[in-house]
C-alpha cells in the first residue's frame, strides 16, 4: 500500500514532532487536536522546531516552507477519512487511547492502518475495543525523531502480518529503522533506558557525582550519544516518571519505581528542554545553558 | 525515428521528445509533485503550452500520461505510441561499470542498481522511471546515459584519492565526476567552430550552472574533473562548497554540535555563494545585489570566479596547456561578467577576449580576438540531445544488428 497520508492524533510535542518527520520526507499530513488554541500552538511549536533545523543547516528556509505547507491542522474528526494511516500520539493513558482508537474506527477506510505512539501501554488492550484489531499496530518513535532514526514497530496480539508489513515498509520510506517487536511493557528502548535514568537519578541524589559528570560517564565511557539526563530531559521528566509509573504498576518490579528525586523534579515543574528547566538549563531556542545545579547531595 | 529522453527524480520527471535523425524537439515537459493528489503536468509543443493539476500517484502512471499526452488529439504530436522507437533516460551514477551509453538490459539494471550506494538520491529514482517505462512501452528499446560515463577515460593517477588504497579495492572510493553527457557534448562542438579536430586539441571545459563543474578534454577524452566521488568537490557552487579541508568536518561538527545530516546538508545546501553573501545562490540574483553594492555578494562572487579560474590554471597544467576554454550551462553561457573576469586574469596564457563578441553576441560562438593563443567559445549545452543521439544510435545498431 502506497501511504500518501498519515493523520496524527494529538498535536502535543510527540505530535508535532512526528508530523515533522514524516512531512520532512514530502509525506502529506494532518494533524488533529480538540481545539483551535491547541493547534495554534501547536504551529508556533513546529515553526520552532524547524527554525532550530534550519540555525543546525539541517534544513534550507525553502524545506522549512514545504514542510509546514504539508502539515494541515484541523480539529474536524472527518478530515482524517483520507489517510491511509493513522498515528495517536495521545496522552500515555490506556482509557483514553483504547476510546480514540473505538472512536475513530468508523471514519476511515477499512484498509487504513491505526498506529499507537505508546511506549508503556498494552497494545492489544488499546485494541481491544475496536472491530478490526487486526490493522492496530504500535509505531514508536525515539524521541525526538530528528535525531532518532529507530522506530520500534510492535504488533499485538492480533496484528495481522499485512499490518506489520504496510507499517514496516512505511518506516522505512520515511528513511528510519525499523525493528520488530512484540508487545511487552517498555518494549526494548524504554524498558532499557528508563531504569538507566531512574538509576541515575538515584547516583546524583546520593552526592556520588555531579549531572555533567554521569552524562560525561555514559558518553564518553560506554559510548552513548546522550547521556541519562540529557536522555530526561529530551523526553521531558514527567513522561519519565509516568511511564516508570505504568512499567511499575505493570510489571510489579521496584525497579521501576520512579525515584523520589524525579518525582519531586516534577512537582517543581523542571520538566526539562520543553520548559527550558529540567536537569539542565535551556534558552529560547533549546540550546543548552548550564547544568541547573551542581552536585545532589544537598537535595 | 521519435526518440523519447527522461530524466527522472524521485518525485518528478523531465521529457523530451525528439525526431531523430533531424534532431528537432517535437515536445517538452514536466510532471512534479508525483505520488500525490496535485500533481502538475506541464507540457509545450511548438503550438501551444499547457498545465494541468492531476492526481498521479507513481512514475507509471506519470509515464502513462505522457504518452498519451503524446498522441492526443489536442496536444498530439505523433499519432500512436508504436512511433516512439527508442527512450533515453538520464542516469547519474554508472560507476567505473559504464564507460558509455548502453541498451537497458536485466544486467544493466541490476549494476544501475548496485551502484545505489554511491548515487543514494538518484540512481533509485532513474530505476523507478526505467521499470515503469518498460511497463508502459515494454516493446520499445530503452537506453542508459550515464553522468559519469563521459569522464571514465581519467588515468587512475588522476581518478585516485591518497588515501589507503583498499578503500578504493573494497568500496570503489575514487572520483567519478558528473556533468559528462554535458562535457562531452560541448567538446563534440569545438571542432566546427575552431575549425580543428578534436585530436589535436587541449580544451578545458567549464560547465557553470546550477552546479559546477570544470573538465580537462585531451584529444576528445576526458583526463580529469573537478567533482569527485560526489558532485560536491570542486569548485564553489551556488550553495555547495567545492573543495574543503577534510579536517574542517570534525571541528565544525564538535563545535556547532551538528549531526552528520546537518554537516552535509549544511555543505550541499547553505554554503558556496549562498553561505558567503547570505543572500543567494543564484548568480543573478548575487550579481543585482553587487551592483547595488553588497559587501558580502561582491565576496562571494569573487570566491566563485577565483575558485573556477584556479581550476582552469590547474587543468592548463595538467595537459601542459590549452587550445580551448569553452563555457557553458546557465551561468557559464549568460554571464559576460563572469566569463570576463575569468578571462582577465588568463593573459599569461597568451587569451586575449574580443569583449564585443564575449558581450553582444548569442549562441554557439568564439569570443576570444583572433589574435588570441587560446581560443574561448560559449557553446550552449544540450544534454537531452546528447542523449537522444546516443538512444537513437543504439536502437539503429540494434535494428541493423537484428537484420
Amino acid at each position: 500500500m502506497n501511504i500518501q497520508q498519515v493523520g496524527i492524533i494529538g498535536a502535543g510535542s510527540r505530535g508535532q514532532e512526528v508530523a515533522e518527520a514524516i512531512a520532512g520526507v514530502g509525506i502529506e499530513v494532518i494533524l488533529l487536536d480538540r481545539t483551535e488554541v491547541v493547534l495554534t500552538q501547536a504551529k508556533h511549536s513546529l515553526e520552532r522546531l524547524l527554525d532550530q533545523r534550519l540555525n543546525k543547516w539541517g534544513i534550507t528556509e525553502a524545506e522549512k516552507k514545504a514542510i509546514l505547507s504539508r502539515i494541515k491542522c484541523t480539529t474536524e474528526l472527518a478530515e482524517l477519512g483520507g489517510c491511509q494511516l493513522l498515528i495517536e500520539c495521545v496522552t500515555e493513558r490506556i482509557d483514553v487511547k483504547s476510546e480514540l482508537m473505538a472512536s475513530i474506527e468508523h471514519v476511515v477506510d477499512a484498509n487504513t492502518i491505526l498506529a499507537s505512539n505508546t511506549s508503556t501501554l498494552s497494545l492489544t488492550e488499546i485494541a481491544a475495543k475496536t472491530k478490526h484489531p487486526e490493522r492496530m499496530i504500535g509505531l514508536h518513535f525515539l524521541h525526538p525523531p530528528q535525531h532518532h532514526e529507530l522506530v520500534e514497530v510492535v504488533r499485538g496480539l492480533q496484528t495481522s502480518d499485512r499490518t506489520f508489513q504496510v507499517a514496516a515498509h512505511f518506516v522505512h520510506t520515511i528513511g528510519k529503522t525499523a525493528i520488530e517487536v512484540y508487545e511487552s511493557p517498555g518494549y526494548v528502548t524504554t524498558r532499557l533506558i528508563l531504569p538507566l535514568i531512574n538509576e541515575a537519578s538515584s547516583l546524583l541524589a546520593e552526592g556520588v557525582a555531579s549531572i555533567a559528570d554521569i552524562d560525561t560517564a555514559m558518553k564518553v565511557g560506554c559510548g552513548f550519544t546522550y547521556g541519562p539526563f540529557e536522555i530526561a530531559d529530551q523526553y521531558g521528566l514527567d513522561s519519565v516518571v509516568e511511564m516508570l509509573q505504568s512499567l511499575y504498576e505493570e510489571t510489579s518490579d521496584p525497579r521501576y519505581r520512579p525515584t523520589a528525586y524525579l518525582r519531586k523534579l516534577v512537582r517543581a515543574g523542571h520538566v526539562g528542554q520543553n520548559v527550558s528547566r529540567g536537569f539542565y538549563r535551556y534558552d529560547e531556542l533549546g540550546n543548552r545553558i548550564e547544568a541547573s545545579e551542581g552536585g545532589g547531595a544537598s537535595r | 525515428m521519435k526518440v523519447l529522453v527522461l530524466n527522472c527524480g524521485s518525485s518528478s520527471l523531465k521529457y523530451r521528445l525528439f525526431a531523430m535523425p533531424e534532431e528537432s524537439v517535437l515536445t517538452k515537459g514536466v510532471i512534479e509533485k508525483i505520488g500525490t493528489e496535485d500533481a502538475i503536468h506541464r507540457y509545450e509543443t511548438e503550438s501551444e503550452e499547457s498545465s494541468l493539476t492531476e492526481p498521479i500517484y507513481d512514475h507509471r502512471e506519470a509515464l502513462s500520461r505522457v504518452v498519451a499526452t503524446l498522441t492526443s488529439k489536442q496536444a498530439g504530436v505523433i499519432s500512436s505510441a508504436q512511433e516512439i522507437g527508442a527512450v533515453g533516460h538520464r542516469v547519474v551514477h554508472g560507476g567505473e561499470v559504464f564507460s558509455s551509453s548502453v541498451v537497458l538490459t536485466a544486467e544493466v539494471k541490476e549494476s544501475i542498481r548496485a551502484m545505489t550506494a554511491l548515487a543514494p538520491l538518484h540512481n533509485p529514482a532513474n530505476l523507478l522511471g526505467i521499470e515503469a517505462m518498460e511497463e508502459v512501452l515494454p516493446n520499445v528499446p530503452q537506453v542508459a546515459v550515464f553522468d559519469t560515463a563521459f569522464h571514465q577515460t581519467m588515468p587512475q593517477e588522476h581518478y585516485l584519492y591518497p588515501l589507503p588504497y583498499v578503500l578504493y579495492q573494497r568500496h570503489k572510493v575514487r572520483r567519478y565526476g558528473f556533468h559528462g553527457t554535458s562535457h562531452r557534448y560541448c567538446a563534440s562542438r569545438v571542432p566546427a567552430l575552431v575549425k580543428q579536430d578534436l585530436s589535436g586539441l587541449k580544451v578545458i571545459s567549464c560547465h557553470i550552472g546550477n552546479g559546477v563543474s570544470v573538465t580537462a578534454i585531451e584529444r576528445g577524452r576526458s583526463i580529469d574533473t573537478s567533482m569527485g566521488m560526489t558532485p560536491l568537490e570542486g569548485v564553489m557552487m551556488g550553495t555547495r562548497s567545492g573543495d574543503l579541508d577534510p579536517s574542517l568536518h570534525q571541528f565544525v561538527m564538535e563545535r556547532e554540535g551538528l549531526s552528520f545530516d546537518e554537516l552535509a546538508s549544511m555543505l550541499n545546501k547553505h554554503s558556496g555563494l549562498y553561505g558567503i553573501s547570505g543572500i543567494s545562490g543564484d548568480v543573478r540574483t548575487i550579481l543585482e545585489a553587487r551592483a547595488k553594492g553588497s559587501i558580502r555578494a561582491t565576496l562571494a562572487f569573487a570566491m566563485y570566479e577565483y575558485r573556477i579560474r584556479k581550476y582552469i590554471g590547474a587543468y592548463a597544467a595538467a595537459m601542459n596547456g590549452v587550445d580551448v576554454l569553452l563555457f557553458t550551462a546557465g551561468v557559464g553561457e549568460n554571464s559576460p561578467l563572469l566569463r570576463a573576469l575569468i578571462c582577465s586574469n588568463l593573459t599569461y596564457l597568451g587569451l586575449a577576449l574580443d569583449r564585443e563578441a564575449n558581450e553582444q553576441g548569442t549562441g554557439e560562438r568564439i569570443i576570444s580576438s583572433p589574435a588570441s593563443a587560446i581560443k574561448v567559445c560559449v557553446i550552449p549545452t544540450a544534454e537531452e540531445l546528447m542523449i537522444a543521439r546516443d538512444a537513437h544510435a543504439l536502437v539503429v545498431g540494434l535494428q541493423r544488428a537484428e537484420e
